[in-house]
């Protein structure tokens, strides 16, 4: 396997753009990435997308043929990647793969979406063949419902209080402020927190994320490439895909064994992250920050803990020693994370890529982690999909 | 006159000992599935068979959530829109099941309490039909 680096990185900012379609927004994107990276359109010798849920892709998901449409037909392959909200570094590892693997020299990895409004139908197919489907029409658990249970389950195991959460939300926008690309980008109160709607009991409407319209960009290539490009290239130390466990406790249809001990939960992410690691050969005490995937705050909770970077039932002593703020010993979403962005599922995955590389290279500005060598990437999709990445410099 | 309509057909039966969830059971491990499988998922398991295996009624609440807001399609429900809770069940057979809990007072329902499988109405349709599905109840 070769050494593969990171040289281009292309955000298009998060929000809602009601007079942009999503492949305007990617090539945006796409443009800033390779103008980052030096090179031009040309350069690219293969492309992977993810694809959107919600937008483009010819309701097919072929996102990444309308980005080459968009850009140039230039006849390059296209690889266009599912996986519910971990598509984006899905998609992130095939390209890396490629690379790696000696098939490419030069990938672009992109994703983009346009998110329609208000809560997101989880289940796309009136099927009754879909476990999906089945979920909601039988009980009716939206996505904040079904982080809710995960949530008061902690609070029952762990004593986490509803003061706690909102204090995650608090920490997740004052990073915010300083990451131009984020939606809110304003500091957020305890009270404005505490006061905002319930929306699944017992998450409230600023714990959980939006959704929003986003694009991400990245241009990957050989280290010999990278030597051409630049002097300082940030470096795919780890990347990792991985789904769920049979014996894993969170009930994906609608009913599933209870596990021994009743406690592996996000089983792929946590293979996922293994994976990363070991695939980077770092321990968890090297690891200098993470960009996690926080729909809700709890999953700044339980996250660590299920990766072993801290005890069961620690975070919140973390959390409240201020650990995890950029400059603290954990620093956890800098970037202002999901809460802040809102998501545009697909394109998530990229964006973290892009924080990190954005971290590595120390222009994080007023959000930056000291002395930033190693970060950690983690996504998470529906239907048991999850995938991580480690950046060096 | 008004009829009950399942949600979906073959999920659960009113049968002679009381409500049901109507699935199957793989015959070497003994892993539950609902809906029915004809095969076993375990990885670990090298069984070809399943059977037809009824679960419920009683369990324990896992953890639970309510719905505040209305939620978004395909689920239904009736105007005006009242929350409701709906949670993880570890049902004593050893399967846990996604469920609604049967409670006119939602934040009243504690994860580790104990509850029952009934059916009931989760919604009803233009004509006034009781649109069913199974429920927890505390006891
Ligand atoms: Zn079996």
């Amino acid at each position: 396997m070769r050494d593969v680096a990171v040289v281009g990185l292309g955000m298009h900012a998060w929000g809602k753009f009601p007079d942009k379609s999503v492949t305007g927004m990617m090539r945006e994107a796409t443009e800033a990435a390779l103008k980052d990276a030096g090179i031009g359109w040309r350069d690219i010798e293969a492309v992977s997308a993810a694809s959107s849920r919600f937008s483009g892709g010819k309701g097919w998901g072929l996102n990444g043929n309308d980005i080459v449409e968009e850009m140039g037909s230039t006849g390059v392959p296209v690889y266009n990647l599912s996986a519910g909200c971990a598509a984006g570094a899905n998609a992130f590892n095939v390209g890396y793969m490629m690379v790696a693997g000696g098939m490419h020299d030069m990938v672009l990895v992109v994703g983009g979406e346009k998110m329609p409004k208000g809560f997101i139908q989880t289940s796309g197919v009136e099927d009754e063949y879909d476990p999906e489907y089945l979920r909601q029409v039988c009980v009716g658990i939206p996505g904040p419902s079904f982080w809710g249970i995960m949530c008061r389950q902690r609070m029952a195991e762990h004593g986490t209080t509803e003061e706690q959460l909102a204090k995650i939300a608090v920490k997740a926008h004052k990073n915010s402020v300083h990451n131009p690309y984020a939606r809110f980008n304003k500091e957020f109160s305890m009270e404005d927190v505490l006061g905002s709607a319930m929306v699944s009991y017992p998450l409230r409407l600023y714990e959980i994320c939006p959704v929003s319209d986003g694009a991400a960009a990245v241009v990957i290539c050989s280290a010999e490439k990278a030597k051409q490009l630049t002097t300082k290239p940030v470096w795919v130390a780890g990347s990792s895909v991985a789904t769920n466990s049979f014996n894993d406790g969170i009930t994906r249809g609608l009913a599933g064994p209870i596990p021994p001990g009743g406690k592996t939960f996000h089983s792929e992410a946590a293979s996922a992250v293994r994976q990363a690691m070991e695939g980077a050969g770092v321990t968890q005490k090297e690891v200098d920050f993470i960009e996690l995937q926080d729909n809700t705050v709890y999953y700044e909770l339980c996250f660590p803990e299920e990766w072993g970077f801290w005890e069961p039932g620690q975070a919140e002593h973390e959390l409240e020693s201020g650990n995890t703020t950029p400059t603290g010993s954990l620093p956890i979403n800098p970037s202002g994370g999901f809460l802040s962005f809102g998501e545009a599922t697909t394109a998530q995955g990229i964006f973290q890529i892009c924080e990190l590389a954005t971290q590595l290279r120390g222009a994080g500005g007023g959000r930056q982690v000291p002395e930033a060598k190693v970060g950690l990437g983690q996504t998470l999709g529906l239907g048991g999909n999850a995938a991580a990445v480690v950046l060096k410099r | 006159m008004a009829d009950r309509i399942p949600v979906v057909a073959n999920l659960f039966a009113e049968t002679p000992a009381g409500p049901r969830l109507t699935g199957s059971r793989c015959t070497a491990c003994g892993s539950g599935y609902l809906p029915k499988s004809d095969v076993c998922h375990n990885p670990a398991c090298d069984g070809a068979k399943t059977e037809d295996a009824e679960f419920g009624p009683s369990g324990t609440v896992w953890s639970l959530a309510i719905q505040d807001y209305p939620p978004p399609a395909p689920v239904k429900f009736d105007q005006p829109y009242t929350p409701y809770a709906m949670g993880f069940i570890d049902l004593d057979d050893g399967l846990r099941v996604l469920g609604r809990i049967d409670t006119d007072d939602p934040r009243s329902i504690e994860p580790g309490i104990r509850v029952e499988m009934v059916i009931g109405a989760l919604a009803h349709d233009e004509e006034g039909n009781e649109i069913t599905g199974w429920k927890f109840k505390p006891v």
